[in-house]
């Protein structure tokens, strides 16, 4: 199954009601989620406990209570299963006196492969990364962005079923960042699991629509923008509909079944709140077309993954 | 860039650790790189050449003084390697052979590998065991070289066999004192006070105090195993040596004693390292 929020059965990357304590401070609270193929987001500010939450499920930690597991297993106990498990930390730290290829490679020979299968994934994932140039060079001299690449590429070069990847564009350029988005997609395409940690909305939102949102050591929300959205009843979803005739379009929809405010705004669209906007969407093409009126374009104003993030965490 | 399909395929159902005797090598092997090219080795190196240097002086200014190589190689093992260097050198490659990957967060790389902690813990400190050994021995190599070049007459047996015994005696103790480091290392997140702690207090103090509280003292079991320098009362360092030695007595205990504790000891603190390993939260 595909996406955040599936049945755990089905789920490669399981929590339950997991926590993990710091002393006296409570880093994750009672988290429990379930993630399937495709690329899920992890979302949260800064602080919000979604590094933690990373790290326990991908055996970094332990946590204070609950369990987690992968594929079933707890991988802390299980280190055979990390074969099918991919991980980029956060954190900027590389081995610096090692070149990018013996890096690589040391990381592919833990894996078990032999020499000559670690010398052919390590020319295909530099060149992939665009690193060939810069192999030989100790990673102490890489740049940041290169520096990521290099960890995407130990995370990937296994190929690995389930791959988590804390803030994974930190520092690449923007012609890195785009192609990095390209492969994410493309690895969850595949049926692979990516989980991407971010603290950056637009930069999930480039990869996946599929989210968990974390917020103060909480879950608070996990699946679809749009269904999300659509669980967030005390902040109507706002709609722009673009028409030659806005006055008369805006008379008509006023105490329409989930219409619960319209207003023409500055620029003459319709702006129209509904407190369901699935059944708006599917209403709206009869009321056009059974009254005579025209929409020549329809814009959702907020149900974008920040608009969404803002009502969740009220910031 | 290239399509990540062209990849070859994962290992299909094969979950098993990899096995831990190529883990540890592939770690070690790895880790005694990184330490050959760390800057800390050559102010290390730099520094044992000191008996060197002294062996050497000796050489030059005070021939036919009559001192003997067995002479010097003795009171050189007894008061210098094993007070000083081993401890020294143990100290700076063991205490971070772990401690600093878990500090700076790139164990991580490791952990997500399929290869048990215990390998992990195994193939770094192996790594900082045989870089003490080896620097240390690079040093009795020079001064064995040094005093052999005195004429074929120096080579007796009895000095080969001072040499060679040194030389394991070294070993032995470069190997208990960095498990014991990498252990420090392991536990502390600030590990160069306790470990200085442990080497300047601990093996200082008790290994200088009368009767068995001595055998406390790792330092204790290493000049246990070592033949005590040759000294002659009549002159003043003989004297010194001579009040000293009778002011901190030293009881000999049976040699397979001496080793048996530091086997153990090394034993016991690698045991001890790879439970804090195993238990060891990343923090970065």
């Amino acid at each position: 199954m595909k996406g955040a929020g599936v049945d755990s059965s089905q789920a490669r990357i399981t929590a339950d009601r997991v926590g993990k304590w710091f002393g006296e401070v409570i880093a994750v609270n009672n988290c429990t989620l379930a993630v399937g193929t495709g690329v899920v987001g992890l979302l949260g500010a800064n602080g919000a406990g979604k590094s933690t939450l990373f790290k326990m499920l991908a055996g970094l930690i332990e946590p204070s209570h609950g369990t987690v597991h992968v594929f079933g297993r707890r991988l802390r106990q299980d280190v055979g299963w990390y074969r099918r498990v991919g991980f980029c930390p956060e954190s900027d730290a590389l081995p610096d006196w090692m070149t990018g290829r013996e890096f690589l490679a040391l990381m592919l020979r833990l894996m078990g492969y032999d020499k000559a299968e670690t010398n052919r994934r390590v020319g295909f994932w530099l060149e992939r990364f665009e690193l060939t140039d810069a192999a030989g060079r100790r990673l102490g001299g890489y740049s940041k962005g290169m520096r990521q690449k290099i960890k995407l590429a130990q995370a990937m070069a296994h190929d690995p079923d389930v791959i988590f990847l804390d803030e994974p564009l930190n520092g690449m350029d923007p012609v890195s960042r785009k192609q990095s988005i390209d492969l994410v997609r493309e690895l969850g395409q595949q049926g692979r699991t990516v989980l991407v940690s971010s603290h950056i909305l637009p930069e999930v939102e480039s990869m996946t629509s599929e989210i968990i949102l974390i917020d103060r050591g909480r879950v608070l929300a996990e699946g679809s923008v749009a269904e999300i959205r659509d669980k967030i009843p005390e902040h109507p979803t706002t709609v722009a509909l673009v028409s030659p005739s806005p006055r008369v379009l805006a008379g008509f929809l006023i105490g329409r079944e989930h219409v619960v405010g319209v207003q023409v705004d500055q620029e003459n669209r319709v702006v129209v709140s509904t407190d369901h906007a699935v059944a708006f969407y599917r209403a709206l093409p009869g009321w056009l077309l059974g009254n005579g009126l025209i929409v020549d374009e329809i814009v959702t104003l907020d149900d974008s993954l920040e608009a969404v993030f803002q009502y969740l965490t009220e910031r | 860039m290239k399509a990540a399909a062209e990849a070859a395929p994962a290992i299909d159902g094969d979950v098993r650790p990899e096995g831990s005797l190529k883990a540890v090598g592939w770690l070690a092997w790895f880790s005694i790189r990184e330490m050959a090219r760390r800057r800390r080795l050559v102010a290390l190196v730099l520094m044992n050449l000191v008996p060197v240097l002294v062996v050497a002086a000796i050489r030059i200014w005070f021939p036919g003084a009559g001192i003997t190589p067995h002479m010097v190689l003795s009171a050189l093992t007894h008061e210098v390697f094993m007070p000083f260097l081993i401890p020294i050198v143990a100290m700076s490659v063991g205490v971070p052979a772990i401690g600093e990957q878990v500090e700076d967060g790139t164990i991580v790389f490791t952990w997500t590998r399929p290869v048990r902690r215990r390998a992990i813990y195994l193939g770094r400190l192996l790594a900082a065991q045989l870089v003490s050994a080896l620097v240390l021995s690079l040093s009795l190599v020079l001064c064995f070289l040094i005093m052999a070049s005195e004429g074929p007459q120096v080579l007796t047996w009895e000095f080969i066999r001072l040499y060679l015994q040194s030389f394991a005696i070294i070993g032995l103790g470069a190997f208990a004192y960095a498990a014991l480091f990498a252990a420090i290392g392991t536990h502390f997140r600030k590990p160069v006070v306790p470990a200085i702690v442990f080497w300047f207090g601990w093996e200082n103090l008790v290994s200088n105090i009368p009767a068995r509280v001595q055998e406390l003292s790792l330092r204790f079991h290493l000049q246990n195993l070592v033949e005590r320098p040759e000294t002659s009362p009549a002159d003043l360092p003989g004297l010194l040596s001579a009040l000293l030695s009778t002011a901190f007595q030293r009881e000999p205990v049976p040699r397979l004693q001496s080793v048996s504790v530091l086997l153990a000891v090394t034993l016991a603190t690698t045991l001890l390292g790879m439970w804090l390993l195993r238990n060891k939260e990343i923090s970065r």
